[in-house]
């Protein structure tokens, strides 16, 4: 039997989760170890997925010890709160307008200097789209290092899942694409709509399918995206000599 | 034998002179010619002939006629007599008998016939002693002088003789330095001195050993071992660290001479100075004893610093320190990130994720003292070490380990607790109230003892008390979570919140041998991303996280106190300066008068040092007569810090080789031209042949003027004055 006190206590603890769902985080706030920040840049759309922080920060503190928020947090390019930044984000359907040499200039210096971006084009369009512009915009900002094909043997696909191939809400590519500088890959590209794998609405539902794959291809995303978080915060960690027997023996099983 | 002969120089051009001859006998014969009709011819011509003697006179003497006088003179041949008196001319020259100096002596002065003499009597002799330098010695001296000092330079004695003298002889055993003879050209005799197959020696040539080695790694140590007369034996080769054995190999010599080398290998397994002593054992019969011992020295330093880590969470801490971390090839890290807790839930079965065990009692037990910092980053101890584990940290750190801990949520639970090892340990206690706060962002500032500290020092240019220093920190990015605790005195606060209560947030202090360091905070990484917002570069956070880890391993380059031994080594019996030198802290706040040194002879007697007046803010000077061999231990203690340090002191006999080496005598003989002869009724015949050849022979030329003299002024006057008085008594006056 419950108590008129506890059903009006859960009751606000509800419309609170309710009304904060998708919320976006105030900088007058102290950072959190972790958070999404997304780049609200110009032209195309932004924010294709606007509900996928809060499932994918509940699964990482549900399965990982990091310290994060459910909150995001939105920024142009040519805000000095991008360099406090410890996951950059950037999604996108369709094409959008060039970054100017300032702000590229800015992305260049976050990036080369221990600064961490995921981007995802949400709807796979290889060659269209979010996906030409990336392509266009970060062969610019970093013209001497290429957008590669991670390899199996990537730290991000071994970060704390063993994963050995990606999806998201689309199977277009079962891998990764990133840029890889001295060991650490300060971009990492996806074209399978991952943070469309991991948003709810309001209540709860999730707010697109997963194709081919259904829940095992969602499961999957929050695995990729689990990994993507732990490699953003711990880089190479698991190349380290001592985990290399464990990991081995684990992979051959 | 002399010759004559008369030669004219005139002074005046000898057209002149004889065109005034000329004009003279006109003169005399206008004047004959005058007088003939006055006086008759006779008297006239008498006074013509007076006139024309006295101008003939005249213009003989500017003729300037000289008698020359030619005398032949031969020069006796200049003899350099060059005596070895280096140390090794003190052996005997076989078993018992007299010095190879004393046989050499008695060579030139004793005997029916004295070589000295006999030479001295034929030739000019000059005698000079040879080692260190080239001194003249008279007879007297030759015959007291003692044998001693380093081997000769015959090359350079050569070439500073060789211009005064026809030819060199040379006693000596040969140990001589030579390297070609010297452009001027004197040929040398060498007489052998000592007998080669009388010697018998073992003595330790030659030691190669690194400058460096490193703890854990093996160390080879080459040891050359030389030997007259002992063919066919073996011999023990034993290294020893400050008495203890370290290692010990055997040679066999085969020959008789022979060079033999041991490798001998050891590992240290501490580091700092190793002086070692290499001892072969002394033989029967030999004729040095001091040359088969040596003292070498070892620095032994970390090959790597080895840190472990472990961090509580996966965080932008961890991995921007890990970043600084391998960008320091001399640093090995073992980092462990808790990416769960036991609270968190696991999705899929084990060989799906890449979650290792935690190896905690491993390293907590055996294997902590292979490391030399120990790191706790956002790390709650509580949920994974047993106080066993703590107490052993503990101890790590007392025996001269380094241990930091970062600053964040999960920290310093149990630490709350006054009683735990690691309330112990750290350098600050625990507030009361909440001890993590991450609601407004704080500043920093340095701390009382931040601008002098050596981890501060992390700009370019960077100095003590620099007002720029300050205003670089407070411009430092704002800090989003701190803990609150306070530092223990003993402790030094280097940086501390600006904003509010100075809440210490970077605090270090000494614990037993070793050293700890608290970092109040997980934001440290803002400061980076911070200097890369701003465009001020990124070294200054790789310079304090490099410069945490040099001072927490204890770096020998961040000790306050320097020594600085001598480049070159020292030998005994000489005066050795050695410096001193401060940094970091304040070098200019130490006062001679707070500056104490000990200086300690190998027996460990304590010796007289003299304390010389600095060049320079904070370095000193201190002198001290090394009178023994052996390693010397010099004791410096200052308000700042203390320094020990260790010199070797090298014997007069180390690795001295006293074999006579006839060959080397021969082939100074065959390079100079001259010849290598034994001592015997024929060396002053040959000493004879090369002097003769270089005789020198000269003619004296005296020129003795014949005018220049009163008789022939005296003589023209009488003719002048004949002349005058001849006038005035026939009246022509």
């Amino acid at each position: 039997m419950i108590s008129r006190r506890q059903f009006l206590a859960g009751a606000l603890g509800f419309a609170g989760g309710w009304v904060l769902s998708g919320a976006d985080l105030s900088f007058g706030a102290p950072y959190p170890h972790f958070f999404f920040t997304q780049i609200q840049y110009r032209g195309g759309e932004w924010d294709p997925n606007p509900m996928y922080a809060g499932p994918i920060v509940e699964e990482l503190e549900l399965r990982t010890s990091i310290d994060a928020t459910r909150e995001r947090r939105v920024i142009e390019v040519s805000d000095s709160a991008l360099f406090y930044s410890p996951f950059l984000y950037m999604a996108g359907r369709y094409e959008f307008e060039p970054f100017s040499e300032a702000e590229r200039a800015i992305l260049k210096r976050f990036l080369t200097r221990g600064g961490f971006l995921l981007a995802e084009d949400t709807v796979g369009a290889g060659g269209f789209g979010f996906d030409r512009a990336f392509r266009r915009e970060i062969a610019q900002i970093l013209p001497e290092h290429p957008l590669e094909r991670l390899s199996p043997e990537h730290p991000v696909y071994q970060s704390f899942y063993l994963i050995g191939s990606v999806a998201g809400r689309l199977k277009i590519n079962p891998y990764l694409e990133g840029i890889t500088i001295k060991n650490w890959t300060p971009v990492i590209y996806s074209q399978n709509d991952l943070s469309g794998a991991w948003s709810k609405d309001r209540y709860g539902k999730w707010t697109h399918e997963c194709v081919p794959g259904g829940d095992p291809q969602r499961k999957a995303a929050f695995k990729i995206g689990i990994n993507i978080a732990v490699y953003s915060l711990t880089a190479d960690y698991k190349r380290d000599l001592i985990h290399h027997p464990f990991i081995r023996r684990r992979q051959n099983l | 034998m002399s010759r004559f002969a008369l030669t004219i120089a005139p002074v005046f051009p000898l057209g002149l002179i004889l065109l005034l001859c000329g004009l003279g006998l006109a003169a005399v014969v206008a004047l004959y010619r005058l007088n003939r009709e006055k006086l008759g011819e006779k008297r006239a011509l008498t006074l013509s002939l007076l006139r024309l003697a006295a101008i003939v006179l005249i213009l003989v003497c500017a003729l300037n006629p000289a008698r020359v006088i030619r005398q032949e003179h031969t020069v006796l041949p200049a003899v350099a007599v060059l005596v070895d008196m280096s140390e090794t001319m003190g052996q005997p020259v076989a078993g018992n008998t007299g010095t190879r100096l004393e046989y050499a002596r008695s060579l030139l002065l004793n005997g029916t016939s004295p070589l000295l003499q006999a030479l001295k009597k034929r030739f000019r002799v000059d005698v000079y002693g040879l080692s260190d330098s080239v001194r003249p010695l008279a007879t007297d001296e030759l015959a007291n002088f003692p044998a001693g000092g380093k081997k000769a330079d015959a090359r350079q004695t050569l070439a500073a003789l060789g211009g005064k003298h026809a030819v060199a002889l040379l006693l000596s055993d040969g140990n001589v330095e030579w390297r070609s003879a010297p452009l001027q050209r004197m040929p040398v005799i060498t007489v052998p001195v000592g007998n080669p197959d009388a010697y018998r020696d073992i003595l330790i040539k030659d030691i190669k050993v690194p400058p460096l080695g490193f703890r854990g790694r093996e160390i080879v140590i080459d040891v050359t071992v030389k030997s007259y007369g002992y063919a066919g034996t073996s011999l023990p080769v034993v290294l020893n660290d400050s008495g203890k054995l370290l290692t010990a190999g055997d040679i066999h010599i085969g020959t008789s001479p022979a060079e033999v080398t041991a490798s001998l290998a050891f590992t240290p397994d501490t580091v700092g100075r190793k002086n070692i002593s290499i001892t072969v054992p002394r033989q029967v019969g030999e004729n040095l004893i001091g040359n088969n011992h040596a003292d070498i020295s070892i620095q032994v330093v970390r090959d790597k610093t080895r840190i472990l880590m472990i961090s509580g969470t996966p965080s932008v801490n961890y991995r921007f320190m890990r970043t600084a971390f391998k960008s320091d090839p001399s640093i090995d890290l073992l980092s462990f990130v808790i990416l769960r807790t036991p609270s968190d839930i696991l999705n899929v079965p084990p060989h799906e994720q890449s979650l290792i065990p935690f190896p905690v009692e491993t390293l907590f037990t055996r294997e902590l003292t292979d490391f030399d910092l120990v790191i706790f980053d956002n790390f709650n101890y509580s949920l994974y070490l047993r106080p066993e584990y703590l107490e052993n940290l503990q101890a790590f750190v007392k025996s001269g380990g380094g241990f930091a801990m970062i600053g964040g949520p999960n920290l310093f639970h149990e630490g709350r607790d006054s009683l735990s090892p690691m309330a112990d340990l750290l350098p600050v206690r625990f507030t009361d109230d909440k001890f993590y706060r991450r609601d407004l962002p704080v500043g920093v500032r340095l701390g009382r003892s931040g601008a002098r500290h050596p981890i501060m020092q992390i700009r370019d240019g960077d100095e003590t008390d620099d007002p720029e220093q300050e205003r670089f920190w407070r411009e430092m990015s704002p800090l989003e979570g701190i803990n609150l605790m306070d530092a223990k005195p003993s402790s030094l606060v280097l940086i501390e919140s600006a904003d509010g209560i100075p809440w210490p947030i970077l605090t270090v202090s000494s614990h037993g041998k070793g050293r700890v360091l608290a970092l109040a905070t997980d934001y440290s990484w803002k400061w980076y991303m911070g200097m890369v917002a701003a465009e001020r570069g990124t070294q200054p956070y790789l310079r304090l996280i490099h410069r945490m880890v040099r001072w927490l391993t204890r770096d020998p380059g961040f000790d306050p106190v320097q020594i600085t031994l001598p480049e070159t080594g020292a030998v005994a019996g000489q005066e050795v300066d050695v410096g001193i030198a401060f940094q970091g802290e304040s070098p200019d706040a130490v006062p001679e008068a707070a500056l104490s040194v000990s200086v300690f002879d190998p027996a460990g007697v304590k010796v007289a040092s003299k304390l010389k007046s600095p060049s320079e803010t904070g370095q000193f000077l201190v002198s001290f007569a090394a009178e023994k061999e052996g390693v010397y231990r010099l004791a410096v203690e200052t308000p700042v810090g203390s320094q020990t340090d260790f010199l070797i002191v090298a014997g007069p006999q180390d690795r001295l080789d006293a074999a006579p080496d006839h060959d080397m005598l021969k082939e100074i003989a065959d390079t100079t031209g001259g010849k290598y002869v034994w001592p015997d009724d024929q060396l002053l015949e040959t000493i004879g042949d090369f002097a003769q050849k270089a005789e020198g022979r000269f003619i004296e030329e005296k020129r003795l003027p014949v005018w220049a003299n009163s008789f022939v002024m005296a003589v023209v006057l009488g003719l002048l004055s004949l002349e005058w008085f001849l006038r005035r008594r026939w009246g022509l006056i």
